[in-house]
This record gives structure tokens, C-alpha cells and sequence, in this order.
């Protein structure tokens, strides 16, 4: 019907009315309600998710409309959990519910972007008869085009390309910085690979493949807790959030639940509602505190002094005042507790040094096999030292002991090992704890009951359990007389009482006394039921992992870790990539060629965007007198280098010369194998004629030349140090507000007076929506969205394989990351069959954590070959060498097949190996095989992401029966234990991509993880350890409490202290004007999110009308009224690293002293310009700077061995403080006016110079 | 007058009349039945709110006013102002005092408008050309209303209605569809562009936001509090 006739009717419409007449009714025309409904009609439903690193991994029904995604619904047929546990769903959360805005918004990358300036170099100089590589070289050659470029990266002026074009320079640039500095000049950048993990897969096959080099996020984020590896040898291994549902006593902190894991928070309101008690600790009165019965509002960066104190008092209560039989029995078997450590003299007393071994008795005790590396107890029974099963010696070389089973290892006797020597105490001796509170004394004596032993050397050696300095750390009083110790809980004077706590943390000390005790009381009562749920508000600390170890110290003590409901749950990004072990090797193409290169991205950024130039930490700052102070005076990045020649941490570049010269020059030399090739380096590292490249970071031939940037926002969300980024490596406009120079300090790193500025040749940056990472790079390539391509996503908040599906044809000229690498692949083979043929390359491998080489260096002593202490040996004292040839021209032909090297050396993982060759034989049925001629012609067929996907699943035990079963079958026979009952029902299931597309489907137990899947358990992690007595990796095969490693003892991290935030000192070199006016100096807290998850979402216009429209920081009403601001003024936050600007969010909600930005707040929607750099206002990160940990470079010595994401240096950037102001409306500047040649040229600040 | 000038104005006052009110009526017909959504005033009061009260308020009542002045003016019958007694001279007054009043109040409103739309930056940016295009027309219509205030000062000074009248006559003659063009063939020229001004707006109506007047919610006068839009189909 029209419109207009019916309009026509209008004086015949009412037909009666009511309710005296202020009713009617009425007929008439309602065609136009099928507007709404038309909006909700859709043509089919289809199954995907978002690959965004929230660990919701939520499944979704996508809504399809004439070819368009018309909306988003959370999926609701999620497999039942059992009978008496809520269930997962409905998952999703309002940034979920958001996305498919993205797909056809203003943001969306449709085409191959150039930045326009380069498209005309490169289209100059290909016209003038020059092919792709002589293109580039001739770009690269001439500073001045280069700078051309360069210099102009975040200012716009991009143009569309076409995919050839784009692909091509992509490949050319590839080949020319292959050639010239060396494969591990190029870089690749991807996070979270669970999150979509065949787009991870993709670049980083493509990068592997041709030598270049992926970077590790975990670490890089700060949200690895270095104190797992430390303390359990694991990376990360959490309960899932159905078992928070078991606990019955639940302390939250640093982890807001409702606002980042919203689809799980629901499990914590079910499980008060069962009569758990929660509590809360948090600085700000963040949502989760509303949740919770008590809420323990803390300083920030405290935590660790607050959870000592809990530790306290559990510990004094349950196993000085009396002896709780199931804490004693798990400290016992699962802990480090009773292992012996050895006393060393230090000025009037002692200090605790290394643990005692087995090769410090006569005979060894028996152990022929890694004596040295053979922990020892005292056995109640026998009353005798005993190595018993377990330690990290037994891991390696033989096969049976290496397991949590209480027995003496050499006769296989029962034995009880002894927690404290307190009755047969030989002496008490005096022994100094590391302090670090301001004003309190470095080293605290206290007294511990020690025996004496005579060791094999013929020495005299005192030596004492780990729990007994333990108690003695904590500051509790034993009745042994001597300083440091206290009577009762109200010594404010004596560390870690609950006064002394509420002195140095806020919160009252009754409530740190109530919660230590309830906790232990209930985790008594329950058998382990209460859990720390934590997160990357805590973790984002520099000392980070002292507040986690604080947690763990607490959880151990009462036996919580490894039961269900019970012990840490610490939720950051989405680490979990469920089927793990059949991915590895399709991401960095093992299947063709081993090893890869890794690098560490915290040491890699801190090196290469200078940000060590400018470092204000000393070393010396850092350190305790306890330690034996061999590496006095070294700076940051000093320790960085030294971790890098000995073989601890990697290196990208590794050397100061081309990897491939390298090689050529042995073999010209006369090498002929990987041994005469590594003579030859270790030759030349000896006269110095090579080195390690961070010796000397600024050099040219050491800069990161290609970067790739994928899946990610590097530039805008994680770029601590943001300004630094742009400044050094991009050579872009930037608002470093200092000159370099503190830095200059060093002993092993070389210094230049003049900075490097834009190090990289190109930029590719790969993604949907243009962000800052996009903003800055020189092409930005189309990608297909999450609706648009098939992958495979896994969380650590549930056990299910999610896909994410094709809803639609990608976008324009968009293309799945698996493609676009694929084509890359295709033209960079092209181009290097001409320019680079076959060639071989040196990879420098540090010792890995679980190989055999985590026990390179025995007792954690610190040998440095360069310093004379040693030779260097490859895999010993300096990383291995491994020589891998590569036929640069096969790049697309090995990465479109599974290699031959699954069938030749198998697959496995954390040193469980297992034939993989059934498993190849199916896939080639299963995906076809590779019919075009060449070197992989005949493999299983990878051409397509749903191929990749199910190669992954085929080979992962975790979907896979037949490889769940080949991998226990390896651990059982490490272990000497049975295993096989933990897969067995499901030893013939095969998880397929179609299958998951039907339904969520659980996964099956396999080692990779502690967890298991059951009927009658939740995931949670170190279950295995508890009860299948699997050991956890680490140095005694037992949980952590103490460290023994020299560096660790130089750091006084030898047990968990307190250490304050550390000062940065970042105003030092800030221009004294800017402190002027009104103005208040506030700590920098940046939590994640509501309206966001990192930088996703929050440009997405359905979120930005939830809150301010823009970036925006919180402050408390008290400095906001102190500095003069009100809410929703503009305010500047400012220090020597940049400066950002955002409206302020005045709110009691807010404690005084801190100002809180949530986290990956970008410049690309409504931010003006700073008015003190002139530049645009900045990121969260604009005023931070990223700042490295020794202890965290730790290698070669089991738990504290590098590996990619597994230990390393964190990108930690808490610890900031900020100078706050107003700035009013009229100075508000939003830059926009044309680029001038003065403007271009002003890179820097006004004001600032070139060092 | 030559021929041509006859043919001329058989063309503007006999036939483009129809063509306007043809496209007024069919145009705005067929918008409201397949553009529902566009179907707007299309405002901007939600993106700058300063001045608005004044401007806008001053150039609706203005324009409302001179809306039905002309109305009532142009096709009331005759006999209508017989009855109450008001000559055709003092009906004369009436249009030009009032007629004038309300334009200038409209015109002060028009041009505060189109001052805004084009110097608000966030107006100007989310301004149709054929928003500025119709403000501008509409103020130059109203320019010559005005104008011609001028022209029947100077007749009312001579005690002469004639011209008026033959206006009025001549719009009677053309919804009567008895058009008789030559009756304003030889009212004076300001009277004829004015004229051609107003017709075109009716012309331009359908394809503006000015079909907004149509959708005045003049029935929220008399609404019920509770509506059921009831299924039920009509026998």
C-alpha cells in the first residue's frame, strides 16, 4: 500500500476507543514495523568468533544478510558441563556484539596501501629498466629518497595499490636486506597465536622459511609472570573459569572480572552464591570490588608486601604454632620446602647460597647420571641426605625417576622428607635476608637452625632447609633468639608482620591478618579450595614477579596449587593455544627445516628503539650486598649483552655481520660441517673480529631493516615507549622530550653521540582497520576479518576448539593472512631464484628450556667466556649453532606442503617426542597433496586455511586420540608412571574443522598442559603434578619457593621480598618550564578496559558512544581539585618519554596519587596536539619507557632458560610517574594543517637535539 | 507587448503553474511513499544549538505567517472581505504592513540561518547542497516579496488596489483551472519574478527537506494517550 493513500485515511483510522476515550484503537498501515524486522531477518547463520586476545573465546552466530553480515548473536549450544556446574554459555560480551560494525566502517583497509611518496620512488626507478631488488637497492642507497619516505611515516598520504605492485616490494625489499645485512635483519610481529592461530601460522612460516626473525608478545606485553617459569618451570598454565566455581574461598587482585573476562564472571557471583567468600584487593574501587565481601583498597604496586603478610601468618599459625597434617604432607612431596641449601659466609653470619646436590657427597649418593644437578632432602626416616626422585638430573639422560613419588632415588625406598631441621639442629646460625624498603636496612639477620655436612671436597659446609630460612625470611619468631623476628602481628617494626604490611601498603592490618588466616583455614578445611585470581594490573610491575611469588608463596605454603578450586588463576592475554604441539611446526615450518629464529621482544625493542640510551636505572640500584657482586658497575642493557654471548637469551640480529657471509667465509675457510663452521665463529668471537650485534645496536649493519607487523597493533597499542619507537626506529614525528645520554654508562654496549633515527627500510603492517600500527608503516596489506576467513581459536577460560568461519567472501580486496602470505611467498620466490639462490645460514640457539641444554650450567654459577672464565662451547658457555641451508627459490613450494622432516625427525613437545608419520599419511588424504612440480610436490597440501586447520588438529594430542596416546606413552615412560588412563576413553577421537563448526567441541588431556579434561574435574593447573606426580619442570622438580642462581642471589630474589615501585626518574631531564603552573605528579596505572579489549573496539563508534568518545584518563577528586581540573577538561600527562593528552574523569571511585588511562587508548580518534611536543597527543605509552629486569635474562639453568614466550625479559611499564594538567579548551590544537617543509623537517620536539 | 511576450507569459503564468503544483503534489506523493526514511527536516540543532532559538523561531513564524497571509490573501473569496468590511484597500494595508513585518522577521531569521550553515564548520560539513541551495531560494523569494512591498506602497499611495486584485484574480484563475495569464501580463516585473520565485518553490518542494511541512504533527493536538494499532484488516 503507498504511504501517501493511507495517510489519506486518517479521519477513518479510529475504529473505538477506551478507558474513556484515552485509548484508541486503531487500523492502519503498519508497514513500516517490517523496517525492524527486516533488520533481524537474515539468509543463513554461521559459526565464528574474534581473534582479539581477550580469552573470552566466545562462539558466535554470524548473520548473513544478501551477502552481507547484517549483525552478531552469542551462540547457546555449547556442550553441557556436569550436573552440579553451571554451564559456559551464553558467552559474548558488548565488544563482541560490536564487531561486525568494523567490516564495512571507515576503518576497514579494502585495498594494498602505499605510503604515496615511496609508490612514486619505486615506480621511478622500476621505469627506468631496473628490476624489483635493483629498485629498491637504488632507494635504499640514496639517504635522501630514503628519508623521503621515512620521515614522513604517521603523517597520511597513503594511495592504493594493487596487490602486484604491493607484493613486490614487499619481496623485493626482502631479498635486498637478505642479501645485504642478513636474513635475521627482518622481523615479524604477531601475538596471541591462539587467538587465530593460522593467521599466526602464516607470516610467521613465511618468516621462518626465509631466516627471518618472529618476535615473542608474551613477555613483550607483560603479561608472562616471569614467576611461573621461576617458580614451576611452566610458562603459564591456568584453572579455567569453571573452576572458580569450586573454590570456596577466592582472593581477587589485579584482575577486574566483569569488565575483561565478562563472559566468565558469572562463575564467581554463582559460586557466592554457593557460599564462597571473595575478597578483593585494588587500589581504585574497580567493579569487581563490588563483587566481593571485602574490599582491601592497596597503594599501588604494594601487593607483594600485602601477601607476605598473609603468608605470615598462615605460615606461623598452620606450621609453627601447630602442624597442619596436609600442608606438611604437600610441602613435603610438591614443594621446594625441604630441599637443603647451602650457607655462605658473609661478613659476621651467613647468607643462603646454592642448593645442595648430589655431587657434593661421596659416591654422588649413587647418581652416575647429573649428579650436579640432583637435589637433596633430609629423609625423616632414614635420617640421612637422599637425592630423591624428581629433580632435573633424572629428566635427562636416564628414564623412570623422574617423577614426584616420595623416594629415596637410589634404592627406590620410602622416604619423608624433612621440612626443618629445628630438632637435630647442629648450630643457629645468623643469616641475612635482602631488604628492600627505604630506611629499613639492606640485609635483615636473622636466626635459622642449620646442620653441618661434610661435603666430598673435604669442606665443611653448613646447610639448612629451604623452609627453615623461609620462616626465618618471613620474620617469624621461632624461640632461636636474634634479631628481625616477630612475637606478635602488631610489630609494625618487623617485615612481614601484618603492621609492618599495613604500614607500607594501606590496608589494615586486621584485614591482611583475617584474610592470611581464612585462607589457610579454609584451604586446610577444603584440602587446597582457596585461589588467588590475578592478573595484569599486578603483573605490570617491574618487579612483578615478586608480588606473584608473594601469591605463590601463600597458595604453596597451603597447599591450593594443583587442586581444583584452588590455587593461582592468572588471566592476561589469550595464552592458550590449545593444540599447541601440531602448530608449532606448520608456524615455523620445522616440517622443512630446524631451528627457527626467536627472538625476545623486550630486549629486541629495548635495543633497537634506543630506549636503552635513555635508561635512569642502574644496575647497581638493583642489587643486594648478599649477592657475590661479580658483574658491579654493569648497566640494563650490559646484562642484556652478557646474556646474549652466554648462550642465555636470543639475539636479531645476532651478529655484527651477515649470518650468510658468515657461513660462506668458515666454508671458504676450510669448514666443511656445523662444527667446522662453529670453529670458525668461536675463532673469531675470541680475536674479536665478530660479535654479538646488541654490543653495538646504533651500527647500521645491526638495525632491523624489515618489519612485518601482523594480527597486531604494535605502534599503538604495546609500544611501551611509544615516542622512543618513533623517534629511533621510524624516524617519524615524535615527543621524546629528552636527549639521550643517560644511558651512556655501559661496559659491553657501544656508544654513538649522535642517535639513530628511522632504522627501518619498510614497514608492512597487515590488517582490517587502519590503527596506528597502519598509521606508521609504509604499506598496509588487506586482510579478511574474522568473519571473512576459517581458523582455529583456544582459550584458557574454557576447554573447547572454536572456529572462525568464512560467514562471507572477504572485502573488497581483502584476503585471509594465510593468503596473503602465501602470495607473498610466491613473488619473494621469483625474485630470489635471480638474487640469492641457495645459501646457508648460521642460527645462534640460546639452551632451551626443557632440552637437554637447560642444564648447561651447573649450581647456577655465572661463567662469561668473553671475560676469560671460561671457553666458549656451543650449547655450554655461548648458544649453539646450527647451520641451516635454505634454497631461497623453494620459499612458496615449502610453504604451501607439510615437510618432510614430520616423517624424518617426528614431532614433540616440552621434550616429549613422537613419530608423526600415520598421522602425515592421513593428511595427505585428508588435504590432497601438492600437485605442482618441485620440491614439494606429493606432501600434504597446505594451500587452503582449512587444510591448515585440520593439519593442525591432526597432529595435536589434544584433538587428536592417536597422538594423545604416542605422547603420554613418552611421558609415561619418563615419568615411570601409568598415564594412559587420562586419555583412554578418548584414544579414537579425531577433532575435525567441520566438527567444530557444528559444535563447540571439549578437548582431550594431553602433557602439553597440567590440566586435565574429566567428568569429575575442572581444568586447573598443576593437577597432573599433584596427582599424577608428574615433577614440575623446574630445578628440584618441585614448586619453587627459593632460587639459587647466582644472579638471582646478586638481586636478593633469592626468596620473594618486597621491592617498592621502582623510580624511574622521569622527570630528570624534563625542561624546567613544565612543571611550571598549576599541576600534580601522579603514578601511571593502565588497567584494561571496559569499552575495549586493547586497542579492538575502541574506535568502533557503537563503543565510543558508551563513554567519552575518545581517550580519557581517571583521577581522584582530590588532586583533580589540587591541579585544578574538572571532569571532562582537557588534561595533558607529561614527562621526559612524551606526552599525552585525554578528557578527565573526575571520580571518588579513585585513589589519590595515581592516574588511571585504561590501556591501548590510540591517537587516531579524537586526540589534538600536545601542546608541549607540538606533536600529536600521544598514547597510553607515550609516557612510558620500557626498562628490562637481569634476573629475567637468567639462561642455561633449567626454570630460568629461555624460551619463546617462556622466560625472558618483560615489557614491564607500571612503575611511570606523570606530570598532570589542565589544558583549556582554547589551547587545544588539532594539528590540522597541511605538511610544510618546516614541519616535516621538525621531527623532534621543539627544542630538543639529535642525541 | 510583442507576441513573444504574451507567449512568454502563457508559458510562466499559464502552464508553469500547473507543471509546479503537478510535481509539488505527485513529487511529494511519491518521495513519502518510497523514501520514508528521507522523509525529514533533516535538523541540526544536535550538532550546534547556539542562536538557534532566535534564528530559527524568528524564520518559522516569519514564514509561517506569510504561508497563510498568502493563502488567505490570494484565494479567500471575495465576498469574504464584503462581509466583514474590509476594502480591497485596507486588505492592501493589511498585506503590506503585516506581509512586510513578517518577512523582515523571516529574513533576519533566513540569513542568520545561511550565515550558520555556512560558517559552522561541522553544519557546513554535514550540510546537501540542496540544503543551502533551497535556504538561499527561499530568502531570494523572500527578497522579493519584500521588493515588492516598495511597488504596492507606491499603488496605495495613488489609492489604487488594481494590481493586487488582478494577483489575486489570477491565482483564483489558476486553482479554478480557468488560467487566465494575462492577468498579471502587465503587473510590474518585480511582481512577475516573485511570482516565478514562488511558483519554482513548489517546483523544488518535493526534492528538498522542505517536505517536512507536510508531516507537521498538527494530530498530536488531538491524539489519544494510548494507541492500539490493531491487526485486524479492513472489511
Amino acid at each position: 500500500m503507498s504511504h501517501f493513500l493511507d495517510r489519506l485515511k486518517f479521519f477513518s483510522k479510529n475504529k473505538e476507543t477506551f478507558s474513556n476515550g484515552h485509548g484508541v484503537v486503531t487500523i492502519e498501515d503498519r508497514q513500516w514495523e517490517d523496517a525492524y524486522r527486516h533488520r533481524w531477518q537474515h539468509d543463513k547463520v554461521v559459526r565464528s568468533t574474534h581473534g582479539v586476545n581477550c580469552t573470552g573465546g566466545c562462539s558466535w552466530k554470524i548473520m548473513i544478510k544478501n551477502g552481507l553480515v547484517a549483525f552478531e548473536m552469542q551462540q547457546t549450544d555449547y556442550p553441557r558441563t556436569r550436573a552440579d556446574l553451571p554451564d559456559h554459555e551464553p558467552r559474548g560480551c558488548q565488544r563482541g556484539a560490536s564487531y561486525s560494525w568494523y567490516l564495512y566502517s571507515p576503518t576497514r583497509i579494502k585495498y594494498p596501501m602505499i605510503r604515496g611518496r615511496l609508490l612514486d620512488l619505486y615506480r621511478a626507478e622500476r621505469k627506468s629498466g631496473k628490476d624489483p631488488v635493483e629498485a629498491w637497492t637504488a632507494i635504499q642507497a640514496d639517504e635522501a629518497k630514503r628519508k623521503k619516505y621515512t620521515g614522513v611515516r604517521g603523517l597520511g598520504g597513503f594511495v592504493r595499490a594493487d596487490w602486484e605492485e604491493a607484493k613486490e616490494i614487499i619481496a623485493a625489499a626482502n631479498v635486498y636486506t637478505i642479501k645485504k645485512y642478513g636474513p635475521d635483519r627482518i622481523f615479524g610481529f604477531s601475538p596471541i597465536p591462539a587467538m587465530s592461530q593460522i593467521s599466526y601460522a602464516s607470516g610467521a612460516r613465511y618468516l621462518s622459511l626465509i631466516g627471518g626473525a618472529c618476535g615473542s608478545f608474551y613477555d613483550w606485553y607483560c603479561d608472562l609472570p616471569a614467576a611461573s617459569p621461576q617458580t614451576w618451570g611452566e610458562q603459564t598454565d591456568v584453572p579455567e573459569s569453571a573452576d572458580w566455581y569450586n573454590s570456596t574461598y577466592i582472593i581477587v587482585c589485579g584482575s577486574s572480572l566483569p569488565t575483561t573476562r565478562t563472559p566468565d564472571a558469572h562463575f564467581v557471583s554463582e559460586v557466592r552464591y554457593k557460599g564462597a567468600k571473595v575478597i578483593s584487593m585494588a587500589p581504585d574501587y574497580a567493579e569487581f570490588c563490588k563483587a566481593s565481601d571485602l574490599w582491601m583498597p592497596v597503594n599501588p604496586g604494594s601487593d607483594t608486601a600485602a601477601f607476605l603478610a598473609m603468608g605470615h601468618v598462615a605460615l606461623k599459625e598452620y606450621y609453627i604454632d601447630k602442624q597442619d597434617p596436609y600442608f606438611q604432607e604437600y610441602a613435603r612431596k610438591y614443594t621446594d620446602l625441604p630441599v637443603q641449601v647451602m650457607l655462605r659466609k658473609h661478613g659476621d653470619g651467613y647468607v643462603s647460597d646454592r642448593c645442595l646436590r648430589a655431587s657434593d657427597f661421596a659416591g654422588n649418593l649413587g647418581e652416575s647420571n647429573n649428579p650436579e644437578w640432583k637435589t637433596i632432602v633430609f629423609d625423616a626416616k632414614s635420617k640421612t641426605f637422599v637425592a630423591p626422585n624428581g629433580s632435573i638430573g633424572f629428566r635427562w639422560g636416564e628414564e623412570g625417576k623422574w617423577n614426584l613419588l616420595p623416594k629415596n632415588a637410589a634404592t627406590q625406598g620410602e622416604i619423608e622428607a624433612e621440612l626443618t631441621c629445628i630438632e637435630g639442629k647442629d648450630e643457629v646460625v645468623s643469616v641475612g635476608f635482602p631488604h628492600f624498603e627505604p630506611g629499613e636496612g639492606d640485609l635483615l639477620y636473622r636466626n635459622v637452625p642449620a646442620r653441618k655436612l661434610k661435603l666430598a671436597s673435604g669442606e665443611e659446609a653448613l646447610v639448612t632447609s629451604v623452609f627453615d630460612m623461609q620462616v626465618a625470611q618471613y620474620g617469624i619468631d621461632r624461640g632461636l633468639g636474634g634479631a628481625n623476628v616477630a612475637k606478635d602481628y602488631n610489630d609494625a617494626n618487623v617485615a612481614y608482620t601484618p603492621a609492618w604490611a599495613a604500614k607500607v601498603t594501606g590496608v589494615k592490618a586486621a584485614d591482611l591478618e583475617r584474610t592470611g588466616r581464612e585462607f589457610a583455614y579454609n584451604a586446610s578445611k577444603t584440602n587446597g579450595k582457596s585461589m588467588v585470581i590475578m592478573g595484569a594490573a599486578i603483573n605490570h610491575w617491574y618487579h612483578n614477579d615478586m608480588m606473584y611469588r608473594g601469591v605463590m608463596n601463600l597458595l604453596h605454603m597451603c597447599g591450593c596449587v594443583g587442586q581444583s578450586g584452588g590455587g593461582w588463576a592468572h588471566y592476561v592475554g589469550q595464552e592458550k593455544l590449545r593444540p599447541q604441539a601440531g602448530w608449532a611446526p606448520i608456524a615455523f615450518a620445522l616440517d622443512w627445516q630446524r631451528p627457527p629464529r626467536h627472538m625476545n621482544s623486550t630486549s629486541y625493542w629495548y635495543f633497537h628503539t634506543d630506549q636503552w640510551r635513555y635508561e635512569t636505572l642502574r644496575g647497581d640500584d638493583l642489587t643486594s650486598p648478599a649477592g657475590k657482586g661479580k658483574y658491579k658497575g654493569y648497566s640494563l642493557a650490559d646484562y642484556n649483552v652478557a646474556a646474549v654471548r652466554m648462550g642465555w637469551l636470543p639475539s636479531a640480529p645476532h651478529w655484527n655481520t651477515n649470518p650468510l657471509d658468515l657461513v660462506a667465509e668458515a666454508e671458504a675457510a676450510g669448514a666443511t660441517d656445523e662444527a667446522g663452521v662453529a670453529k670458525h665463529v668461536i675463532g673469531k668471537l675470541k680475536d674479536g673480529s665478530l660479535d654479538v650485534a646488541f654490543a653495538d645496536p646504533d651500527n647500521p649493519v645491526n638495525w632491523p631493516r624489515n618489519l612485518f607487523v601482523w594480527r597486531a597493533n604494535l605502534i599503538g597499542t604495546s609500544a611501551k615507549g611509544h615516542e622512543y619507537f618513533l623517534k629511533h626506529l621510524l624516524g617519524a614525528q615524535n615527543g621524546v622530550l629528552q636527549e639521550s645520554g643517560d644511558g651512556r654508562e655501559n661496559k659491553l654496549v657501544k656508544w654513538h653521540d649522535e642517535a639513530p633515527i628511522g632504522k627501518l627500510d619498510l614497514m608492512v603492517d597487515v590488517n582490517f582497520r587502519l590503527n596506528s600500527t597502519g598509521a606508521y608503516s609504509d604499506i598496509i596489506l588487506p586482510t579478511a576479518t574474522w568473519y571473512e576467513k576459517n581458523d582455529l581459536n583456544t582459550t584458557d577460560m574454557h576447554p573447547f576448539m572454536h572456529p572462525l568461519s568464512e560467514a562471507v567472501s572477504p572485502g573488497w580486496q581483502s584476503m585471509s593472512d594465510w593468503q596473503i602470505f602465501k602470495n607473498i611467498a610466491k613473488t619473494f620466490s621469483t625474485l630470489a631464484e635471480k638474487h640469492l639462490g641457495t645459501r646457508k645460514d648460521l642460527v645462534a640457539l640460546p639452551m632451551q628450556h626443557d632440552s637437554a641444554f637447560e642444564m648447561a650450567q651447573p649450581f647456577g654459577e655465572v661463567k662469561d667466556w668473553k671475560k676469560g672464565e671460561c671457553d666458549p662451547v656451543p650449547g655450554k658457555t655461548m648458544p649453539l649453532l646450527k647451520v641451516v641451508e635454505r634454497n631461497f627459490a623453494d620459499t612458496y613450494k615449502k610453504y604451501i606442503a607439510i615437510g618432510p622432516l614430520m616423517v624424518k625427525l617426528g614431532n614433540n613437545v616440552k621434550g616429549l617426542d613422537w613419530n608423526t608419520e600415520e598421522e602425515y599419511e592421513q593428511l595427505k588424504v585428508v588435504n590432497g597433496t601438492v600437485k605442482e612440480q618441485g620440491v614439494s610436490q606429493g606432501m600434504p597440501s597446505l594451500e587452503e586455511d582449512i587444510f591448515v586447520c585440520d593439519s593442525i588438529m591432526r597432529m595435536a594430542p589434544e584433538t587428536c586420540g592417536e597422538v594423545a596416546h604416542k605422547s603420554w606413552s613418552a611421558l609415561s615412560k619418563k615419568t615411570g608412571i601409568d598415564h594412559h588412563h587420562l586419555y583412554a576413553a578418548r584414544h579414537e577421537d579425531k577433532i575435525t574443522f567441520r566438527d567444530i563448526q557444528v559444535q563447540p567441541r571439549k578437548i582431550i588431556t594431553a602433557p602439553t598442559w597440567s590440566g586435565i579434561e574429566s567428568e569429575t574435574v575442572s581444568y586447573t593447573s598443576g593437577y597432573t603434578n599433584i596427582h599424577e606426580h608428574i615433577p614440575f619442570r623446574t630445578l628440584t622438580g618441585r614448586a619453587h619457593f627459593y632460587q639459587d642462581h647466582e644472579w638471582m642471589l646478586d638481586f636478593g630474589e633469592g626468596f620473594c621480598v618486597h621491592k617498592p615501585p621502582q623510580d624511574m626518574k622521569s622527570f630528570g631531564n624534563l625542561s624546567p618550564s613544565i612543571s611550571q603552573g598549576k599541576h600534580i605528579k601522579l603514578k601511571w596505572i593502565t588497567p584494561h578496559s571496559k569499552w575495549g579489549i586493547h586497542s579492538s573496539y575502541q574506535d568502533n563508534l557503537r563503543m565510543l558512544t558508551l563513554f567519552r568518545g575518545g581517550p580519557y584518563v581517571w583521577i581522584s577528586e582530590v588532586d583533580a581539585k589540587a591541579a585544578g581540573i574538572e571532569d571532562n577538561d582537557w588534561v595533558e600527562a607529561v614527562n621526559a618519554n612524551g606526552s599525552t593528552i585525554a578528557r578527565a574523569v573526575v571520580s571518588q571511585r579513585v585513589s589519590r596519587g595515581m592516574a588511571l588511562m585504561y590501556h591501548a587508548q590510540e591517537k587516531i580518534v579524537n586526540v589534538p596536539g600536545s601542546n608541549t611536543t607540538g606533536k600529536r597527543g600521544g598514547i597510553l605509552n607515550s609516557v612510558t619507557r620500557v626498562v628490562i629486569k637481569p634476573t629475567n635474562m637468567i639462561g642455561g639453568y633449567v626454570q630460568l632458560a629461555y624460551s619463546f614466550n617462556y622466560y625472558g625479559t618483560v615489557g614491564c611499564n607500571r612503575d611511570t610517574e606523570i606530570i598532570m594538567r589542565k589544558v583549556a579548551d582554547k589551547d587545544i590544537d588539532w594539528l590540522e594543517r597541511p605538511l610544510t617543509a618546516e614541519r616535516e623537517a621538525q621531527l623532534n620536539p621543539p627544542g630538543i637535539g639529535k642525541r | 507587448m510583442s507576441e513573444s511576450i504574451y507567449s512568454w507569459n502563457n508559458l510562466l503564468f499559464g502552464i508553469y503553474p500547473y507543471l509546479c503544483l503537478s510535481v509539488f503534489v505527485i513529487g511529494s506523493w511519491m518521495r513519502f511513499d518510497r523514501e520514508q526514511y528521507g522523509w525529514t527536516s533533516a535538523s541540526s540543532q544536535l550538532l550546534s544549538n547556539s542562536g538557534m532559538r532566535l534564528a530559527s523561531n524568528l524564520f518559522h513564524i516569519g514564514v509561517i505567517g506569510i504561508f497563510f497571509g498568502h493563502l488567505v490573501g490570494l484565494l479567500a473569496p471575495y465576498a469574504i472581505w464584503g462581509t466583514i468590511g474590509l476594502s480591497s484597500l485596507g486588505k492592501q494595508n493589511i498585506a503590506m504592513y503585516g506581509g512586510g513585518f513578517l518577512g523582515i522577521l523571516c529574513l533576519i531569521g533566513g540569513a542568520m540561518l545561511l550565515w550558520r550553515r555556512l560558517t559552522n564548520p561541522r553544519i557546513l560539513a554535514t550540510s546537501r547542497k540542496s540544503d543551502i541551495f533551497i535556504l538561499i531560494w527561499v530568502l531570494i523569494t523572500l527578497t522579493f516579496g519584500l521588493a515588492t512591498t516598495f511597488t504596492t506602497a507606491h499603488h496605495a499611495s495613488l489609492g489604487s488596489a488594481d494590481t493586487m486584485m488582478a494577483m489575486a484574480q489570477w491565482a483564483k484563475s489558476i486553482v479554478l483551472f480557468s488560467p487566465k495569464p494575462e492577468l498579471v501580463a502587465n503587473v510590474e516585473m518585480v511582481f512577475r519574478i516573485h511570482l516565478t520565485f514562488g511558483l519554482t518553490l513548489f517546483l523544488l518542494f518535493p526534492f528538498t527537506r522542505l517536505v517536512h511541512i507536510w508531516s507537521f504533527p498538527i494530530g498530536y493536538l488531538n491524539r489519544s494517550y494510548q494507541i492500539v494499532r490493531t491487526k485486524r484488516r479492513t472489511a
